[in-house]
């Protein structure tokens, strides 16, 4: 069995474009999609990428900031995001605060630059003000795009998107029934961050009817948790290794199945979505918050262990782990942590504590 | 509170302690007027007033010694709003300001090692890693920290805080107050404003109720009075650095400026800072500067570095080189005007969103540009703090910027303000040789 | 000779060690080379090596480890060298505890079971700051051969404190210090305390629990030896074959076979 057809990042770019739509470089972690597409935006996320010449952004940023940021700006910085109409910047951590600042006030892209500040909590004032926060993102919008969505154009933006995360969802529930090694499921969830979301269910669905009953790899579960699993070849690795991602707790995966909104204003019902999606620090949830959120997805999956990876210099996930591992260790969970940079290659050394790690949970 | 515990209290802090405090600031005194500093051909003498900044740090951390036996005590950053904690009458610690001194006492290294063997990782910021090695350890220069009843963070100077605080809520299991600030980009928005406002609303009873006493708004009125009077004068101190020759540098400043940070609110800071002034205008009537042969004046940027400071201020002194002014310093008194006592909610709401590390790179490029004339520096350096990102990050552009827009000469420094092993010595001393050869001086 | 039944091959970023073991375990046979840029060549002839004696390999397990483990073909499995060295060292003393193995390239801790497994491990981060080459680096700087290294630091008690980890920042640190007329021997002493604080900081990562274990070629450096007790205040119980115990445990899984 294999994956169904993707279509080529490239490609879902110039059709949308070729229809009138705009098209956004949204760069990590949340960002409310349902209002970029209210606007015929199609938002196309930016991680790293990975493996390009990281040389520009050298120019702005000192080298112990992490590679995301550092490669997101020399790819725009050499033209790899021309094709773009917008750039969305989530406050996301110190160092993608920094970024959209500087493309702000120095560097001066030939599009426009839109921040987005994430509150981090889910109290009522968060959601109101994240509500607030969205309508003046809409206000710019409309001023670059010239369109004013009404409120029921919004809602039926937000409830596409929310089929699709349910779909995504349920991808990721299922995902040991389903004839797909590590590698080629991760490609398919994270088609997500370019696809249009009707486009997306179809592919979802295609992939979803290929689902049996038994599980499908007789590999070591383990659960994996960090920003973005890059280089790819860790997914081949701990398959090579005898191991199965049996469940993932990743910034770009299992952290943003956002749950359905409540509320019928639209605002308020796309921070909901956000604010409400499983822990993740950079929303500030608190550490016993995504202890036990490991831990339930450990009960669900089965994984025998937990592998922590994560980019260098990454503060918001570096905090969290000693505590995390704590927590986990009393749980009877062994876990490990990998430490990368998106440029090199996975190194022999993180190879060999992956595989150390396996025999030692096996 | 009960008898046994308050009696303890008062033995200790009132009539042991601050008897002891004065014979070291006494002695202290004795000292500078016998010039016991050394007769140095490069800087003039501490000020007389740094045997009293001496003492007021030393009964700080006396207090807290002893504070879990007086009341409540509350963990807060450097930046957050603690006008109304203070009015609840809760001992505050500054993990951030003691983080400085295990910095300047050179403990600090020791100390992070505690958290680095317990797991977190060197990339964290090295004051977080002082802190939390504490936490672990209870090792600190200071004999004994208190522990917290309530921790309250506020993200107007990083997102390190927040996570930095969400371990220590995990560790010590209180509750923990969050003031989002909404980082300023461009503007401040109305609904920013407002979200903070709420937050102080919203932050009020939490704390109230771990305090066990109701927040009396006369008492708040009266400490943010006592707050602004005091940022006033830190204002007008740094002010007078416009002078030529600058009667104190901004190593000078470092130091003194702790009671600003973790005792703002407090009438004695008031009179300290009073006090303070007096006695630099009476170096300015005489004409003394802190660089006994100034020639050139420069602008620091970002933290300072800590375990370093009298060897970069003579390095520079020896060439006649005086820092007259920092981005950092000035970040305790540039809001000043913006505090309005009589509406404290409101005015702290805008005033904490404000600081220099909650706004753009551009703004911070202005706020420097405007220093550069109004303190008329020659030069800037850049203290590239591989700790502290959000002050970090865009100095590359500003830098450039710098030269490029304005002709002003700027050094970017690699260094960390607490880990001294991120500093090489040699790299720096000939970065710091090369500026001064461009600087002509 | 009683004769070998299974082999173990270690294939190291400075040495190559392999051990050929009898039906009841015990080291019947080994050999040991420092790694040459042309692996396959040397494993090549590690394998004739053994071949003239113990006859013919065919029908006799090889187990690989090592960072080489990869390249060598004829393995009939690969395991990593943690899982090795933990397995080859209870063997030879019996009891579980923490191992500190100071490699060329990888440092590592590994926490062992009373019952012989792997617990928990640490390795090193990327810098060679935690590693036997942050010794080599400074030492050809400092222009004192290896196996000199240590008895020269234990020579003096004066002792300078190097302040960086990181081995480049280390190296400058070190020729500043020559300059200032520092002796050589105190400044070996610095750098030797510098790694064993590493190596302490990695320990207390995965939990000291007694008894402390040493393998791997620092283990003959008698002032780590003596530093990492002092900084630890545990005794450390050393194999009889320190550089051995990965080779040994390989050749174990390959008697499993």
């Amino acid at each position: 069995m294999t994956i169904p057809a993707i279509p080529r990042r490239i490609d879902v770019i110039r059709t949308f474009k070729e229809q009138g739509g705009y098209v956004a470089a949204v760069l990590p972690i949340h960002y409310p999609r349902s209002l970029l597409r209210a606007f015929n935006i199609l938002p196309v996320e930016v991680w790293g990428p990975p493996g390009i010449k990281a040389r520009d952004g050298a120019k702005h940023l000192q080298p112990y900031v992490c590679s995301i940021v550092h490669n997101a700006l020399s790819f725009l910085q050499s033209g790899g995001l021309d094709i773009t109409d917008i750039l969305i910047v989530p406050h996301t951590c110190d160092s993608l605060q920094g970024l959209g600042s500087i493309l702000l006030d120095f560097v001066s892209p030939k599009q426009p630059v839109i921040p987005i500040y994430l509150p981090r909590g889910k109290r009522e004032s968060d959601v109101d003000f994240f509500a607030n926060e969205l309508r003046s993102i809409y206000r710019q919008l409309e001023a670059i795009t010239g369109h004013s969505p009404t409120d029921a154009d919004l809602l039926q933006s937000i409830y596409r998107e929310e089929a699709a995360d349910k779909l995504l969802s349920e991808l990721h529930r299922c995902r040991r029934n389903l004839p797909f090694s590590n590698l080629a499921f991760y490609r398919l969830l994270r088609n997500r961050e370019h696809l249009p979301a009707e486009t997306f269910m179809e592919l979802a669905q295609k992939a979803l009817a290929q689902k049996v009953d038994t599980t499908q790899d007789g590999g070591i579960p383990i659960l994996l948790s960090g920003i973005v699993p890059e280089p790819m070849s860790l997914l081949g690795a701990i398959s090579q290794m005898g191991g199965v991602v049996a469940a993932d707790d990743l910034a770009c995966c299992g952290r943003r199945l956002y749950p359905p909104g409540q509320s019928d204003d639209p605002f308020r019902r796309i921070a909901e979505r956000i604010l409400y999606a499983p822990p993740d620090p950079t929303r500030g949830n608190s550490i016993k918050e995504r202890l036990e959120h490991l831990l339930q997805l450990v009960e669900t999956s089965g994984a025998k262990g937990v592998i922590f990876y994560e980019v260098k210099f990454c503060e918001p996930e570096l905090f969290d782990l000693p505590q995390l591992r704590q927590g986990l260790q009393e749980a009877g969970l062994p876990s490990l942590t990998i430490e990368m940079d998106l440029n090199d290659p996975l190194s022999h050394q993180a190879l060999t504590r992956l595989e150390a790690f396996l025999e030692m949970i096996q | 509170m009960s008898i046994g515990p308050a009696l303890r209290y008062h033995w200790n802090v009132n009539l042991l302690g601050r008897a002891g405090l004065r014979w070291v600031r006494w002695q202290a005194e004795r000292r500078v007027k016998r010039g016991a500093h050394g007769k140095s051909h490069i800087l003039t003498p501490p000020l007389k007033i740094s045997a009293r900044t001496k003492e007021l740090i030393g009964r700080h951390y006396l207090k807290g010694r002893y504070a879990n036996l007086r009341g409540k005590v509350a963990w807060v950053t450097s930046g957050a709003p603690i006008e109304f904690l203070k009015a609840l009458d809760f001992y505050l610690l500054y993990p951030e300001n003691h983080g400085a001194v295990c910095g300047t006492t050179r403990t600090a290294v020791d100390i992070c090692a505690q958290a680095e063997n317990a797991g977190y990782s060197r990339d964290i910021c090295s004051y977080a890693r002082t802190d939390l090695g504490t936490m672990l350890s209870c090792q600190t220069p200071v004999g004994k920290l208190p522990k917290p009843d309530l921790l309250l963070t506020c993200t107007n100077i990083c997102q390190t805080v927040l996570h930095w605080y969400r371990v220590l809520a995990h560790h010590f299991d209180v509750p923990l107050i969050l003031i989002d600030t909404p980082f300023v980009y461009t503007e401040t928005t109305d609904h920013s404003v407002a979200y903070v406002k709420r937050q102080l609303e919203e932050a009020i009873p939490i704390a109230e109720e771990v305090a066990g006493q109701s927040l009396d708004e006369r008492k708040l009125k009266e400490v943010t009075r006592l707050s602004k009077l005091a940022s006033e004068l830190w204002l007008e101190l740094l002010g007078r650095c416009r002078h030529r020759p600058a009667p104190i540098s901004v190593f000078d400043q470092f130091i003194q400026m702790a009671p600003i940070v973790e005792m703002r609110g407090d009438n004695f800071t008031v009179d300290f800072y009073a006090a303070m002034l007096k006695e630099v205008d009476e170096r300015i009537a005489q004409v003394i500067g802190a660089v006994k042969n100034e020639r050139k004046r420069l602008l620091w940027d970002n933290l300072p570095v800590w375990y370093r400071l009298r060897y970069l201020a003579e390095f520079l002194g020896r060439h006649g080189v005086v820092i007259a002014a920092s981005t950092y310093t000035n970040a305790w008194a540039e809001l000043t005007p913006k505090m309005d006592p009589e509406r404290p909610l409101e005015s702290m709401a805008r005033t904490y969103m404000y600081p220099i590390l909650n706004r753009g790179t551009g703004d911070k490029l202005a706020t420097m540009r405007q220093m550069i004339d109004d303190y008329r520096l020659d030069g800037v350096i850049l203290h590239s703090d591989r700790s502290c990102k959000p002050y970090s990050v865009g100095q590359m552009d500003q830098r450039d910027r710098l030269i490029r827009d304005f002709g002003v000469p700027a050094l970017l420094l690699e260094a960390d303000h607490n880990d001294s092993r991120s500093f090489s010595k040699e790299q720096v001393a000939n970065r710091l040789d090369a500026f001064i050869e461009m600087l002509e001086v | 000779m009683s004769k070998i039944q299974a082999l173990g091959l270690d294939v190291g970023s400075t040495t190559v060690k392999m051990v050929g073991l009898d039906a009841e375990g015990e080291m019947a046979w080994h050999f040991l080379e420092q790694a040459e840029p042309l692996l396959e060549n040397q494993i090549a002839r590690f394998l004739e090596r053994a071949r003239n004696v113990t006859g013919p390999l065919d029908g006799i397990p090889l187990v690989a480890t090592g960072y080489g483990r990869g390249l060598v073909n004829q393995a009939t499995r690969t395991v990593t060298e943690i899982t090795c060295h933990a397995r080859g060292i209870y063997r030879e003393l019996g009891h579980g505890g923490t191992l500190v193995d100071i490699g060329g390239q990888d440092s590592k801790v590994i926490g062992i079971s009373p019952q012989g497994k792997v617990i928990d491990f640490t390795m090193n981060d990327k810098c060679a700051a935690g590693t036997g080459r942050f010794l080599e680096n400074t030492a050809s700087r400092l222009k004192v051969s290896l196996d000199r290294m240590g008895p020269e630091a234990l020579s003096v008690s004066d002792e300078v404190s190097i302040s960086s980890t990181c081995t480049v920042f280390a190296e400058s640190e070190v020729i500043s210090l020559i300059a200032h007329g520092v002796s050589i021997a105190s400044i070996l002493r610095g750098l030797h305390r510098s790694l064993v604080k590493r190596m302490v900081s990695m320990i207390l990562t995965v939990g000291l629990t007694p008894p402390l274990m040493l393998s791997g070629g620092v283990a003959q450096n008698p002032a780590i030896r003596q530093m990492l007790e002092e900084e630890t205040g545990q005794k450390i119980i050393l194999p009889h074959y320190p550089q051995l115990m990965g080779a040994c445990g390989a050749a174990l899984f390959a008697l499993d076979a």
